[in-house]
């Protein structure tokens, strides 16, 4: 049989990776022995003879004198069939297979092998990505094929089980026992078999992230179900339990109710009127400059005025309050200062003064505080007027508000009153310039003259952005409300 | 039962085994005459003989070298190096040869060699005689670092160690060569070489020493618990191997670990039992693995030496830290 | 390409002082007298000597072989003991079965001599193994790669010997000397240094053979002394010698009166064997930067393999037919080692587990195991080289 043996290029200088053909010694068709010298190679290192490791017939130089190949390039090949040809071998020298290059694959070319010249590697025509100082970048290098995938995610952790054994071995003491100093530490010899005192989270598995969201979170990890791999208690079961009802406090001694038996903490989603609200008053009190004014009025005629009213024909059917004849001396106050019912358009660059009053009305409701307003409330009657209010407030508190009815406001009333209180400083509504808080109206002692009645006094406070209305305006307008009411009849005055 | 000094009990132990196998020999500086600069050596010379217990050429390299050439002849030397800080001139034999010798022969060969080095600081001394230069041994393939921390484990550990037919690097932590206690001489050792004890039990925190250190974390320990604070304390004893089953155990129960060492931090016996311990109980730890351990600079004069040794303090500050996590 | 260095020692300067240099043997191949040393060779026939010359010439093919092996790339690394066959082959032959050999790496005509087949020393050249050989097989260490450590090991062996007592009794297969093997850049390093202290101080049984072949890689002697090598012994306070190293006879003369004077009791010798290193320090030096081809012939005129022939040609002691037969069998010696070299099997990469220690550690056989998982993990092994 005729072999064809292929000799590769070998690293002669422990750790050369290339070298180049100077001269060939040998041609093809010539009869070589083993050892013969066939040709001279220059290295980094030196120039170096190489001799033959077959004897035969020169079957083809592979390499070009002048070239320079890799360590591991076929070189020469020697075509043996006269006696004591050596076998054909792999270099021994360590070469990794380059990329590529036949043998790559991780396939072994054994002895004896019929070995096809590979075409010399063709060099790059594209650029090859270089990093300063450490050459050129080899692209394609890739990890070998695998039979199953080595790092299991789902594996256990190796102290699973000798954790849940520590702790199943681990007595609970209540105090420790403590080696007297002048003991010789050595007749304290305690290994595994000893019981061992153990805090209460012994045996639980979580790693130091989740065991710190634990903590944040307030749950006991010993009490959370653990579902990840190997027994450990993940992100998402600490999560889990923390979402759930009573959760303990870390090291916290209560039984865990809250007052009236009721769970510790109820937890509401931020959502609908809330969430519109928070946003509201947020964007609202961080936006407009808020002033409050505040004035104390003898409101006794106004009161004695709504009683009045309230027996009479007109408003045998109307509700009148003295909310009502608030809002209509707002109404017609706001024509002697306008500019409290103004709004600040930063876009446009102006404040717009609005002749019109889309008066709004906060209501409480089981879903949250809304500001209704009415349109065009300067229009209307004191008549009209109670019965919008009336209505709007009927219409809020059934959640029946229409969308339109919920915006563009322009000034505002807020009756804190109804609940017992006695003035507030109320946040505007945004886009709104003014909101008066109409507090409690209540029988206190009132100076006429030089004496002491018993008169019905309330306090008017007006939030008002600063933005838009000086302080001699807010000022003016909300003495003029207060006029009104002290004196009705002053809006014969002034409309 | 009698009361020893750790240097008199390591004295006791190289007694036993040069009269148990008569091919134990004692070689270093100054051991024969004069016992040894710490008296470790006394006595034995005039017992066992000038052939037996060799007062060598002051070239440390020469001592390893030629104790390596008296084992492959079939003996077992015990080498002192007198001082911590002069193992290094010897230290390429021991690196390139004691360590290798078993592999590169294939098993063939064998060096049951002793190098016994007093170490440590805490003396008072000049330079080069207060160093921990275990590390380097520790990382060196092929050989075994025991260091012993009392004197019973120091009368049975010299024993087993010449016993061994692999080379040991036998620190004693010369601060300690005084220290004394009970040592049962007819007894038989409580442990095996390459094992580590829990000295005392405890559950709040896990505190690893060898050597100089465990007396010094167990004075902390008695500290803490004063304080309401329960410290399990364990002498490693072996530093290469490590016998990291003990410490895994109680970590996994504690959940915290402090390793404290005279060596310098970076690189020492503390990163490599903070990496294993992190690897293997990561689902145990409450804090992470810190260490209380001399500075990184050299051995500084011995002025300012007691702040650059961790002591009482710097024990339970590190202790403090990994509680606060 | 040569390249003009003056860094070839001037003839005359001190560390080549040649005069002292024991000869029996010029490289003509006439035998000189010499009374010192004739008795000790009194023994030596016509027979043996051409058991020397079949020595020389195996030795040396061997070694070209080996050289020839590494070109080939089945070999990392060989280093070449061209020119010094005679120190090795001379010395190799004056040693007892019971005495022991510290070799550096270049001694591979004292393996021959004692008996190690020449396989064996490809295994740490090939990067299958760090010695194939059992030291305790042959009394022949392994060869220790760091420069002069093995001349420790080798007073420490000394040291065992007195103290098993098998110094100076008189029996002749029973006491027992040591040898160590060195460069003349080892005399540079402290370690060879302290071996002739403790050497000295302890009487040791040693003998501390220097080949000095001129050159540690590309510096010359001038480098590593002032004074000839030989001379140095005396400061440590015992006998230096120098040999004419290409000389296998005086060779075998001086070194059997060394290990004589050991085996008696009388303490170690140094012997310098001056001699030259024809070829590279190893296959990946290329010598012709720092030394000149004219050194080169003139050392050739002084070959030791030359002037054996020539010795048995002049005496009638040898024939046509009997170099040739030597040469056929350097050839099949050579194939032998060919076909061996190849063959080699690389180690199981796990079985790097093995003699870590002789006590395994449970770490130890966990990552041996990780080791073992890993490989098997892949769907084909790493191509074999």
């Amino acid at each position: 049989m005729s072999d064809v043996s292929q000799f590769k290029l070998p690293d002669v200088g422990e750790g050369l990776t290339e070298a180049e053909i100077v001269s060939w010694k040998v041609k093809v068709g010539d009869t070589i022995k083993v050892n013969d010298v066939i040709v001279e190679i220059e290295t980094a290192k030196s120039l170096v003879e190489l001799p033959s490791p077959y004897g035969g017939i020169v079957d083809g130089l592979l390499v070009e004198e002048g070239q320079t190949v890799p360590v591991g390039t076929p070189i020469i090949a020697v075509r043996s069939g006269s006696a004591g040809a050596a076998p054909p071998a792999e270099p021994a020298v360590e070469q990794r297979a380059e990329p590529g290059e036949p043998g790559s694959a991780g396939v072994v070319g054994g002895p004896g092998e019929d070995m096809v010249p590979p075409p010399v590697p063709a060099e790059p025509e594209e650029r090859q990505a270089v990093l300063v100082g450490y050459g050129p970048r080899s692209t394609t290098a890739r990890r070998r094929p695998r039979k199953h995938t080595p790092i299991d995610p789902a594996a256990a952790p190796a102290e699973a089980s000798a954790a849940l054994t520590a702790a199943f071995n681990a007595v609970d003491h209540s105090e420790v026992a403590v080696a007297e100093p002048d003991t010789p530490p050595l007749r304290q010899d305690q290994r595994v078999e000893a019981a061992e005192p153990a805090p209460a989270a012994a045996g639980v598995l979580a790693k130091p992230p989740v065991r710190k969201l634990a903590k944040d979170l307030g749950v006991d990890l010993s009490t959370v179900v653990p579902s990840g791999p190997g027994r450990t208690v993940t992100r998402a079961d600490v999560e889990g339990k923390a979402g759930e009802a009573p959760t303990k406090a870390v090291g916290a001694r209560t039984t865990g109710a809250g007052w009236d038996g009721q769970p510790r903490e109820e937890r509401i989603p931020i959502r609908s009127v809330r969430k519109a609200t928070a946003a509201a008053v947020v964007q609202s009190a961080f936006t407009a400059p808020h002033v409050t004014e505040f004035v104390t009025v003898d409101v006794t005629r106004t009161m004695r005025l709504v009683r009045r009213l309230r027996e009479s024909r007109e408003f045998r059917d109307v509700r009148l309050s003295p909310l009502a004849v608030l809002a209509r001396a707002m109404c017609i106050a706001v024509r002697r200062t306008p500019e409290v019912n103004a709004r600040w358009d930063a876009q446009a660059g102006a404040i717009v003064v609005q002749r019109y009053v889309n008066l709004g009305i906060a209501a409480a409701t089981p879903r949250g505080l809304v500001v209704p307003n009415i349109k065009d409330a300067d229009q209307l009657s004191l008549r009209d007027l109670a019965i919008a209010i009336n209505s709007l407030a009927a219409t809020a508190r059934e959640g029946r508000t229409a969308p339109p009815d919920m915006t563009a406001g322009t000034m505002s009333i807020t009756n804190v009153g109804v609940f017992g209180v006695d003035t507030g400083t109320p946040i505007l509504p945004p886009g709104e310039s003014a909101i008066m808080a109409f507090g409690a109206v209540r029988k206190q002692p009132w100076v006429q003259g030089n004496k002491v009645r018993p008169r019905w006094v309330t306090t008017l406070a007006l939030s008002f952005d600063h933005r838009l209305v000086d302080g001699e305006q807010g000022s003016r307008f909300l003495a003029d409300v207060a006029a009104i009411l002290e004196d009705p009849a002053q809006a014969l005055v002034w409309v | 039962m009698t009361e020893m000094a750790l240097g008199k009990a390591i004295n006791a132990g190289l007694r036993r085994a040069m009269e148990g196998d008569a091919k134990v020999l004692v070689m270093g500086e100054d051991v024969g005459k004069l016992g040894g600069v710490f008296r470790v050596t006394d006595g034995l010379q005039k017992d066992f003989g000038e052939d037996r217990v060799i007062d060598t050429p002051l070239a440390e390299s020469g001592i390893i070298g030629t104790a390596v050439g008296l084992a492959l002849r079939g003996y077992r030397p015990v080498c002192e190096i007198q001082f911590d800080g002069f193992v290094f001139p010897g230290y390429d034999q021991i690196v390139s040869q004691v360590a290798k010798m078993h592999f590169r022969s294939a098993g063939r060969l064998r060096v049951p060699i002793v190098i016994r080095i007093p170490f440590g600081g805490g003396i008072g001394a000049v330079e080069h005689h207060s160093e921990s230069p275990e590390g380097y041994f520790v990382h060196t393939p092929g050989l075994k670092v025991v260091a012993v921390s009392n004197p019973l484990d120091a009368y049975w550990m010299i024993q087993q160690a010449i016993a061994l037919d692999d080379p040991v690097l036998f620190f004693e932590p010369k601060r300690r060569y005084w220290d004394k206690a009970e040592v049962d001489e007819d007894g038989s050792p409580a442990l095996p070489l390459a094992a580590a004890r829990v000295v005392q039990a405890g559950t709040d925190a896990t505190v690893v020493a060898y050597g100089p250190m465990v007396r010094t974390c167990l004075d902390a320990a008695a500290a803490a618990a004063e304080e309401g604070q329960s410290l399990e304390v364990i002498d490693l004893r072996s530093l290469s191997p490590l016998d990291m089953p003990v410490l895994h155990d109680s970590v996994r129960k504690t959940g915290r670990c402090v390793v404290v060492h005279e060596a310098q931090r970076t690189l020492g016996v503390g990163g490599e039992i903070a990496a294993r311990v992190t690897e293997e109980c990561f689902y145990s730890l409450e804090a992470p693995v810190l260490r209380v351990t001399g500075y990184d600079t050299p051995y500084p004069p011995s002025r300012v030496e007691e702040e650059y040794l961790p002591d009482l303090d710097r024990v339970l500050d590190g202790v403090d830290r990994v509680l606060a996590f | 390409m040569t390249v003009e260095t003056d860094a070839t020692p001037p003839a005359g300067s001190p560390a080549h002082d040649e005069h002292e240099l024991v000869q029996l043997l010029t490289p003509e191949g006439e035998r000189i007298p010499n009374p010192e040393y004739e008795p000790l060779i009194a023994d030596v026939t016509e027979d043996h000597v051409r058991g020397f010359y079949r020595d020389l010439v195996l030795a040396r093919r061997v070694d070209t072989e080996a050289v020839a092996l590494q070109r080939h790339g089945e070999l990392g690394l060989w280093a070449s003991l061209l020119g010094q066959e005679a120190a090795q082959v001379g010395s190799g032959r004056a040693l007892r079965p019971q005495d022991h050999v510290f070799p550096t790496y270049r001694e591979h005509g004292v393996a021959w001599c004692r008996g190690v087949d020449p396989g064996l020393l490809l295994g740490l050249f090939r990067g299958v193994d760090q010695g194939s050989w059992d030291p305790r097989e042959n009394n022949f260490h392994l060869y220790t790669i760091v420069i002069g450590a093995q001349t420790l090991h080798a007073t420490g062996y000394a040291m065992g010997v007195q103290r098993d007592g098998a110094v100076g009794t008189g029996d002749p297969d029973r006491d027992a000397a040591v040898i160590a093997y060195f460069g003349d850049g080892a005399t540079s390093q402290g370690d060879v240094n302290e071996a002739f202290i403790w050497a000295a101080v302890t009487n040791a049984p040693v003998v501390f053979f220097c080949q000095n072949n001129q050159w540690a890689i590309s510096e010359p002697l001038e480098r590593q002394t002032r004074i000839p090598l030989y001379k140095r012994a005396a400061g440590f306070g015992f006998p230096g010698i120098r040999v004419d190293g290409n000389d296998v006879l005086a060779c075998l003369a001086v070194t059997r009166a060394a290990l004589h004077r050991a085996r008696e009791g009388e303490g170690p010798t140094l012997v310098e064997a001056y001699t030259y290193r024809m070829g590279a320090h190893t296959t990946t030096d290329d010598p012709t930067r720092y030394r000149l081809a004219a050194d080169l012939e003139h050392w050739k005129l002084k070959d030791p393999i030359e002037r054996v022939k020539a010795y048995l040609t002049r005496t009638g002691g040898a024939d046509h037919e009997f170099f040739e037969s030597v040469e056929a069998e350097a050839e099949d010696l050579a194939e032998h080692l060919r076909t061996y070299c190849r063959e080699l099997p690389d180690p199981l990469p796990t079985s790097i587990f093995d003699h870590v220690f002789v006590e395994p550690t449970p770490a130890l056989l966990e990552q041996r195991d990780e080791m073992a998982a890993y490989l098997a993990s892949f769907v084909t092994e790493e191509a074999h080289r």
